[in-house]
């Protein structure tokens, strides 16, 4: 306030405050806007999940007029011509590609993050993981294409020879073989979680306190005890995270799976043997789907496949936020 | 490092810290298996490189055999014909992808906003949750959920299905890396546009934001790259065209898709050629955007935004 302005005994309006009322009113209409608009936009986006949602049911919903749920589950049988629409085949395969997938690419994926992290000189450490995580990023069509040219080809003497061989007399193991099969289908998704696993282990494995660690070496510990007592406790959470993330993938994942499995609607012991999945028979029959009910069973597949990979979901949050809580902190995002 | 197998019989001399002696002899068998586990780690390490560049090689050199640059602006040829190239494709990528982005940027970053800066309670968690939950679902099923609202309720396939359920798969890594950075917006930037009476939305626009905006950027730069590569959403949403039209509303190629289509004809060596030809284009737009995206993200690094 300026001196003198205001002279002493006059009642005087408060000049200064209209004006102040004004601009802070226009800036509450400014930060009102943007908060209904972020939250009309995020209602939107939460419409849309909740829309598509519902909506899927009620287009698979017919086929329950047809056939019970519990066919759609453990139903043996998958032939549109007759109307049999079991879906087993697909839910075993699913899961017999996906723990193919995990059983192969785990013990590679730590030992190649190990290697990175632990064993290689920064110099070349760093560069070979990116180059690595940077292969998470290769589409999947690319990987499936690559698979049916190159990968089945090499793997259809090798099949031969295990299901020659004595191991041939146990069911997984046994004949005939073709090629493509549950085998060449794992082989592929293991191919393709390898990068995901391998990057967040490291990670996790990166994140060890180098306290810790020093402390190890200086006991005298060697490097693989270093790694064993301090680095693995330590990264667990990670590494459990980076797993179930890989699992939610390989589960999920259609067109490579599709090129390499062989597309028989089929339960089968041995992983020699070609299969199909969940995705692969959604992608390769839809847009053929001219029997009655084909196209709901299909999309009622879609509902299992949503629900199998929702759980693997919750799980991953569960096991996550444990070891959160446990290891204080560690990012295992 | 069991102690069990320390020799006995042998006095301790007088003065020797009792712990050596325990692991002295089993020295010889500890570093084995360090040497072991060393040995392990190198054939793993090798093991899993050797699919990975077997990929790499065979796209470049049968990709390199089949692409010339008039491929990317040669209109396609019938599915069994030789020659035709990828414009149709690249055009529906292009219109989709922005299409997508255009969508889900806008939906990501208010998702972000409502949840860090206007959190309103449970409604906000229910949003994230939502978006969270998109996250986790497998691509094909995000096809059918968009097939089911879109393309039954149009009564055919379109382009903007298709950019539809490619948004549903940008949204959630836009939402997520949004939230992140708007997270980590330093304290003091905080304190500072309160001292400052600024409104919300003032201090969002003019200090938030352009604060996190190259962290924001690598987001919508991953979530292109990740949309460009997607065929199993597309398959029944754009369906796929072999003409270059350049219309939304009408089934709609994308490279993925071609390459797919070509791919499942491999039995037709001009298919299989083009399927190499569109590969190689893909993996390289792909990757591209992935390293501009890593590389964005280091500067954010660097800048100094992220404390």
């Amino acid at each position: 306030m300026q001196p003198g302005a205001v002279q002493p005994g006059a009642v005087q309006p408060p000049a200064a405050e209209p004006a102040a009322f004004l601009k802070r009113q226009t800036l509450q209409i400014g930060d009102s806007i943007l908060s209904w608009s972020v939250r009309l936009l995020s209602l939107l986006a939460l419409a849309a999940v909740v829309l598509m949602l519902v909506e899927t049911a009620v287009r698979a919903s017919p086929l329950f007029g047809a056939q019970s749920p519990l066919d759609l589950i453990f139903g043996l049988n998958w032939d549109p011509s007759t109307l049999a629409y079991g879906g087993l085949p697909f839910i075993y395969g699913t899961l017999v590609t996906s723990s193919l997938a995990l059983l192969f690419a785990v013990p590679l994926a730590l030992g190649a993050a190990l290697l990175i992290n632990e064993y290689l000189p920064r110099r070349v450490g760093v560069p070979l993981g990116h180059a690595i995580e940077l292969l998470a990023a290769v589409p999947s069509v690319v990987y499936g294409f690559w698979g049916v040219v190159v990968l089945v080809p090499l793997l259809v003497p090798a099949q031969q020879a295990i299901a020659g061989s004595p191991l041939g007399a146990l069911p997984p193991f046994s004949g005939p073989t073709y090629g493509p099969s549950y085998l060449a289908a794992g082989l592929i998704l293991a191919i393709m979680i390898l990068p995901i696993v391998t990057a967040v282990s490291r990670d996790a494995m990166a994140a060890t306190p180098r306290l810790q660690r020093e402390a190890a070496l200086a006991l005298g510990a060697t490097e693989w005890e270093t790694v064993r007592h301090v680095v693995l406790p330590f990264a667990r959470g990670g590494i459990f995270a980076g797993i179930i993330l890989a699992l939610s993938r390989a589960i999920g994942e259609t067109i490579a799976v599709l090129f390499v499995i062989g597309n028989q609607p089929q339960v089968n012991a041995s992983i020699l043997a070609p299969g199909y999945t969940l995705p692969s028979v959604i992608a390769s029959e839809f847009a053929e789907a001219n029997q009655p009910f084909h196209t709901e069973a299909l999309i009622a597949l879609g509902v299992v496949l949503f629900v199998m990979s929702f759980a693997v979901n919750i799980a991953a949050r569960r096991v996550v936020s444990r070891f959160e809580a446990r290891s204080g902190g560690a990012d295992v995002r | 490092m069991s102690a069990d197998s320390r020799p006995t019989g042998k006095p301790r001399p007088i003065g020797e810290p009792r712990r050596i002696a325990a692991l002295r002899p089993t020295q010889a068998g500890r570093r084995r298996a360090d040497r072991l586990v060393r040995g392990v780690c190198l054939l793993a390490g090798a093991l899993a490189v050797l699919p990975l560049v077997m990929v790499i090689a065979f796209l470049l050199v049968e990709g390199l055999r089949a692409w010339s640059p008039a491929f990317l602006v040669t209109p396609p040829a019938g599915l069994t014909s030789p020659g035709g190239g990828a414009l149709h494709a690249i055009l529906g990528t292009v219109e989709m992808v922005g299409l997508a982005l255009l969508i889900a940027t806008p939906l990501g970053l208010a998702v972000a906003l409502y949840v860090v800066e206007y959190r309103a309670g449970r409604l906000a968690i229910v949003v994230r949750t939502a978006v969270d939950l998109v996250a986790g679902i497998p691509s094909i099923v995000i096809g059918l959920f968009i097939y089911a609202l879109v393309v039954l309720t149009m009564g055919h396939f379109s382009g903007l299905a298709g950019a539809l359920a490619l948004a549903l798969i940008m949204l959630p890594i836009i939402a997520r890396t949004s939230e992140e950075m708007l997270k980590i917006v330093p304290r003091r930037l905080r304190e500072g546009t309160m001292a400052l009476a600024m409104p919300r939305w003032r201090a969002i626009a003019s200090v938030y934001l352009p604060t996190v905006a190259a962290g924001i950027t690598t987001g919508i730069v991953l979530a292109v790259s990740r949309a460009v590569g997607e065929t199993a959403p597309l398959i029944f949403t754009a369906l796929g065209s072999n003409f270059v039209q350049p219309d939304l509303g009408q089934p709609m190629s994308a490279l993925p898709l071609y390459m797919f289509q070509n791919a499942l004809n491999i039995g037709f060596p001009a298919a299989r050629e083009r399927a190499w030809a569109a590969g190689l284009t893909l993996v390289a737009i792909v990757l591209a955007f992935n390293l501009l995206g890593r590389w964005l993200s280091s500067r954010v690094a660097v800048g100094g935004t992220r404390q």
